[in-house]
């Protein structure tokens, strides 16, 4: 019918989804590469002008610009939908669509029209008033500073530290080494090694040691990887001292390991220092092993488990288990190596050494792969340094599209590069052309960011684009049923807004729109025009349509008072609202149909469990007979396809559904939360929102989603060296194409892990590459293009591979894993599958120098990996993973999940081991300067025993915090912090400045913590010791250290992960 | 003569669904290939996958009422399966995580084509076989 006609008219008229073609022009050659004939050659791109013809033609029914936006200018087609739609107005005449009314929104003529009455008016009242002169927005030409910070060309310094030969004074106090037994096996399988010999042959002290050293490799050749090209090396700097009991970690600082993979690892860009390099490390560089304290030092870390078998006592002293109370440590070594990579915040990978063979991959058990987190908020100083190609076009390689970085090399004077990834040869453009100086490098290298820094960002030119821009869009769509009004959430929701609208970025180019919906949809007519915002009522919910669809998304520089009228006017207007209502699914659709021209932000506040029209859920509960059983996992799941469909077509037309869910009863987060996984949306869950008491937080999250540097309609792809392959991707995001993620939004809270995958079985380049690019349009409306370079050294060894780990990384690839799991299995399972990798690589460890060092009944573990085992316990105790059916509520362990898919490196490990610190001490000393923050920041470890009953102490996991009062604590802090309600229900109690001393620092403490932090708002949570059940929920549930209900302890962990290494080991 | 129609029109109807299966095999090579996009793709393999469940069913109850019991057997696991995934609703390609499940809708595609064909070659020689007894 008619009925149709207004939305088809503007919805699906851009004939394919236009960011196809965005993809393609970032690597259209993808479609030539299957093809191996001659006929290829008609695809195959050649450079620039035509780049941007290939991706159309193949990219099908991609029309020329105005096709593709027809109605860029919402103003030139105001006529069209209602001359087309006809039933709109003549409403009576289709008695299935009598309910459409229109009315203003005078809070005064605020009746709701029974849902199937006729109309109660003629199609639109409109107030007539004075036409505000629209500013014509014409978006300011973005001509991006052409002058990039100037770079003084990377210096290696660390060529001149590498590992230098142990002191030989150590001789003499190598008790433990000498007593290799026998000596004399066949040493033809020592083949590998000749050159270990020859090399230091020259070195006096060193041949005193020869014979011994020799012989221990002698007595134990089984051991020693067949193909052994390199030696292990040792960390000479961190000379960890064999002592009984444990081993100290060796001294924080840089880790010690220079290591000879600068010796194959040489970045191209300095040849000059290359060969030299070369020369200089290669004694040293195969140099450790050969040191005479070989038998002393160990390359591991151990712990003893186990003393006398049957007694209680478990050997283990608790206090020497490693604990990470720094944070998070970024593998500093591997920086030093390669100083061009992009930064760790950027990309991390969970090994920095890629393994060559399948077999090598196969016996390194944890995940390999890489974290990515493309706009990682980079600290003052350090920023993205944008350069703009112009007319020359960007600069990439003809076959595999990478993109110019500061690993590929100039040759034939300057005339042309060639790839790193691909190697091949590329012409450089003429424009770009510089002579080399003497040792290979260009003379401009200094005045080129893309040749000497990791990360740059391009400025895209129009090839890059198959639209024009997109401009800054957020569309709200709030709930306004009866439990959000008595939330108090509405309230909170539009003073935010209000609060935010002059710092939305985008400047005169943002949009913005509204729905509310409750048993019915509520359109706002907001155009510049009007003085009142109009509010029109649909309730035909199985048939949507959009009234007036060009005035509901306007321009929000142009209609700002209106928008702020209506803000100002939201919460009052619902205030008596006792609708229990909600039609979440048809204003899902409708607030799709306003904005799929655009794309953009859809800012979803839902408050009860959808119960009308399509996408009604049902109350699924959490039924405790299904845990353990198969069917266990479909609670974690979506229910209705509807929500996929829809997170689908959202991302096809770059709209990015953040959702914030509320609810004191049983909300369905995991259906409402896949809106946000496919989006590249986030979920914000507040249970059991009262503003009361949750607004600041609401407040603080709110207003960072729509104040933070955003990316809007992003594409996203990472290349890597020849026979490497990324095989698989998990986050929030959804897949365009086998290797390209599609992000209608990225900010810097996202990122995104990957696993690697060896496709050939071995690899024969020494270094293996990465490239992160993420294609997307700013918020001032340039096409950007963000490029992150790493490279990394490719090892024949496990051990190396075992040294260069990076926890974080590991951890972050790891849990996203279980959780991922768990979605498709039980939470048992899930868990089980973490700890199977652990014991797995663990074991693989111990077995590489079981034999070679008395491990006995030590448990032992690389240095890099120290903290790994006690992550682990943290995954299994994490909120979308622990325990069973009474453990955690069903929404809160599928939204801490989703977050949790989300979280980058750092943010997760403070969130799996929470910073305690005790701050009484503090707050009673004297005022001191703020460098004091420093010392009172010594975390604690995360078990009760931390807690002494006469301090008070702060809990802090980046998502809230929990301030716990022990028993014994003077009363006089208390009150000061409390006021007189120190002694009655802490939940009820409000942390709030008051006038003293004491309570101002402890304030500004907390103001210090969150700035730490910014992206969530730590809400302050009060416990006193003792006060049951709150100090459990919310204190010794999260001491991750401790035992509790039925988890095991740090100790007794420890003790099951070494009890499984040495079964069949 | 009857019984060589209906080994006829069985033929007709295998070939039908072989084409059917490898469409949609097409489709999930395109998809790795990166010539189309997951949503035609997953739009086009959606269209055709209920006419080729039906398509099976009624192949099956051909079978079954032209008496030739013994290739119903051959046709019921095949039926069986597909009626389990229609009734866990999982016989549907989801777009969001077509690339994730490539490799094993691949495979079960391929499965079934090499199902079909033995089939049809059966088929085909009960044709043959009913056509040469009509001749005698």
């Amino acid at each position: 019918m008619g009925t149709e006609d207004p939305n088809r008219a503007y919805i699906p008229s851009r004939p394919a989804p236009s960011p196809f073609a965005a993809t393609q022009s970032i690597r259209p050659n993808l479609l030539t590469r299957p093809m191996a004939g001659p006929d290829a050659s008609v695809f195959r791109p050649t450079p620039p002008p035509q780049q941007t013809s290939t991706p159309f033609s193949s990219s099908g029914p991609v029309g020329s610009g105005p096709a593709i936006r027809p109605n860029m200018h919402p103003a030139l087609l105001t006529t069209t939908p209602f001359s087309s739609a006809g039933p709109v107005s003549g409403s009576e005449t289709h008695e299935f669509r009598p309910s459409y009314s229109a009315r203003s929104i005078a809070p005064s003529t605020n009746v709701l029209p029974p849902p199937s009455g006729p109309p109660t008016s003629g199609p639109f009242q409109r107030f007539p008033s004075p036409q505000f002169p629209s500013t014509t927005q014409v978006p300011p030409p973005q001509t991006s500073p052409a002058v990039q910070p100037f770079f003084s060309p990377p210096t290696r310094p660390h060529i001149s530290t590498g590992p230098t030969v142990p002191p030989p004074q150590t001789i003499n106090t190598m008790p433990s080494c000498m007593n290799i037994p026998n000596s004399a096996v066949d040493s033809s399988i020592f083949a590998p090694r000749p050159n270990l010999q020859s090399s230091f042959s020259q070195r006096g002290p060193s041949n005193f040691a020869r014979g011994t050293m020799q012989s221990a490799y002698q007595a134990y050749p089984g051991k020693q990887p067949p193909v052994v090209t390199q030696p292990p090396p040792v960390k000479s700097a961190a000379f960890v001292s064999h002592q009984e009991n444990y081993h100290a970690s060796p001294p924080p600082g840089p880790t010690p390991y220079l290591s000879p993979q600068s010796v194959y690892g040489a970045p191209p860009v300095a040849p000059s220092t290359g060969p030299f390099s070369r020369e200089q490390m290669r004694p040293t560089g195969s140099g450790p092993p050969l040191g005479p304290a070989q038998g002393l030092i160990e390359d591991f870390s151990s712990l003893t488990v186990g003393s006398v078998p049957g007694s209680f006592d478990s050997g283990i002293d608790p206090k020497a288990l490693p604990r990470p109370l720094d944070g998070d440590v970024k593998p500093k070594s591997f920086a030093d190596m390669y100083p061009m990579n992009s930064d760790s915040r950027y990309i991390r990978l969970t090994t920095s050494a890629i393994p060559n063979s399948q077999s090598l991959v196969s016996r390194w058990h944890l995940p390999l792969g890489a974290v990515v987190c493309p706009l990682a908020e980079a600290p003052v100083g350090e920023e993205v340094p944008v350069v703009n190609f112009a007319s020359m076009g960007i600069i990439r390689c003809r076959r595999c599209r990478t993109y110019v970085n500061p690993y590929v090399t100039f040759t034939d004077s300057g005339r042309k590069w060639k790839c790193n990834i691909c190697a091949l040869l590329n012409d450089v453009p003429p424009e770009y052309y510089a002579p080399l100086d003497a040792t290979g490098r260009r003379n401009d290298l200094d005045q080129r960011p893309e040749l000497s820094k990791g990360s740059v960002e391009f400025v895209a030119p129009p090839e890059y684009m198959v639209r024009p821009p997109m401009p800054t869009l957020y569309f709200f769509l709030i709930d306004v049923s009866v439990s959000a009004v008595r939330s108090g959430m509405i309230q909170v929701v539009a003073e935010t807004i209000k609060s935010c609208l002059d710092r939305l970025p985008g400047s005169s180019r943002t949009q913005i729109g509204f729905i509310t919906y409750d048993s019915t949809i509520h359109f706002y007519n907001i155009k510049s025009s009007l003085t009142q915002p109009q509010m029109m009522v649909v309730s035909d919910l199985d048939d949507m349509f959009v009234p007036l669809p060009d005035d509901l998304l306007v321009n929000l520089s142009e209609s700002r008072s209106v928008v702020e009228a209506l803000v100002d006017s939201l919460p009052s207007m619902f205030q008596d609202n006792v609708n229990v209502e909600s039609a979440f699914g048809p204003a899902l659709k409708a607030a799709f149909m306003i904005m799929s021209q655009l794309g953009g932000k859809l800012l979803v506040f839902q408050n009860t469990l959808p119960s009308l029209g399509v996408g009604r859920l049902r109350l699924r509960g959490d039924d405790i007979r299904v845990y353990g059983t198969d069917k266990e996992h479909t609670s974690r799941i979506p229910e209705d396809p509807f929500y996929k469909q829809m997170a689908a077509d959202f991302t096809k037309y770059q709209i990015s559904a953040n959702v914030y869910a509320f609810s004191d009863k049983y909300n369905d987060v995991a259906s409402l939360g896949i809106l946000a996984k496919y989006t590249g949306g986030q979920l914000y869950y507040y249970p059991s929102f009262q503003s009361a008491i949750q607004k600041e937080k609401l407040r603080h999250e709110l207003a960072r989603d729509l104040t933070r540097e955003t990316a809007w309609e992003a594409v996203m792809r990472i290349r890597c060296g020849k026979g490497v392959r990324f095989t698989s991707y998990h986050g929030n995001f959804m897949l365009r194409s086998t290797d390209l993620l599609a992000l209608p939004a990225v900010d810097c809270d996202k990122a995104y892990a990957m696993q690697l995958s060896l496709e050939d079985t071995l690899l024969t380049t020494q270094t293996v590459y990465f490239q992160v690019a993420l294609l997307y349009t700013s918020s001032n409306g340039e096409r950007r293009i963000r490029v992150h370079t790493m490279a990394a050294p490719v090892v024949a060894e496990l051990g190396e591979m075992y040294r260069q780990a990076d926890t974080g990384a590991i951890v972050s690839l790891l849990s996203r894993l279980a959780i991922e799991k768990s979605l498709s299995y039980k939470l048992e399972e899930a868990r089980n599958s973490i700890l199977l990798r652990l014991v797995k690589a663990l074991r693989e460890y111990r077995n590489l120098y079981a034999v070679q060092h008395r491990v006995g009944n030590r448990m032992i573990y690389p240095e890099s990996l120290k903290f790994l085992p006690l992550y682990a316990l943290a995954i299994f105790k994490s909120t979308p993973l622990r325990g069973g059916y009474g453990d955690v509520q069903l929404d809160e362990r599928c939204a801490a999940g989703y977050t949790i898919m989300a979280l980058p490196v750092n943010k997760l490990l403070k969130l799996l081991y929470p910073t305690l610190v005790r701050i009484d001490e503090h707050l009673v000393k004297a005022l001191q300067k703020t460098d004091e923050f420093k010392n009172i920041c010594k975390a604690l470890p995360l078990t009760a025993e931390s807690l002494d009953s006469r301090g008070l102490y702060l809990f802090d996991d980046g998502f809230r915090f929990v301030i716990w009062f022990g028993k014994m604590l003077s009363p006089n802090i208390a009150m000061n912090l409390l006021g007189d309600d120190f002694t009655t229900d802490y939940s009820r109690v409000s942390l709030s400045e008051r006038d003293n001393e004491m309570s101002r620092k402890l304030m500004h403490l907390l103001q210090t913590f969150r700035e730490c932090d910014p992206s969530y708002y730590q809400l302050c949570h009060l416990v006193r010791q003792g006060e049951q059940p709150r100090e459990g929920f919310f204190m010794l549930a999260n001491l991750v250290e401790d035992q509790v209900g039925g988890m095991n302890g740090y100790v007794d962990w420890i003790q099951q992960i070494h009890r499984q290494i040495q079964q069949n080991a | 003569m009857g019984d060589m129609l209906a080994w006829l029109l069985f033929f007709f109807i295998l070939i039908g669904l072989l084409i059917l299966v490898v469409y949609q095999l097409m489709c999930l090579a395109d998809l790795e290939f990166d010539y189309i996009n997951p949503y035609d793709s997953a739009s086009r393999i959606n269209q055709v996958i209920l006419p080729e469940f039906i398509t099976e069913g009624v192949l099956c109850f051909l079978y079954l009422v032209t008496g030739h019991w013994i290739m119903a057997l051959f046709g019921i696991p095949y039926l069986y399966y597909n009626v389990r995934l229609y009734m866990r609703r999982q016989h549907l390609i989801d777009v969001t995580e077509i690339f994730n499940q490539l490799d094993w809708e691949k495979k079960k595609r391929l499965f079934k084509l090499g199902y079909l064909v033995f089939l049809l070659f059966l088929s085909l020689f009960w044709l043959i076989y009913s056509a040469l007894e009509d001749d005698e």
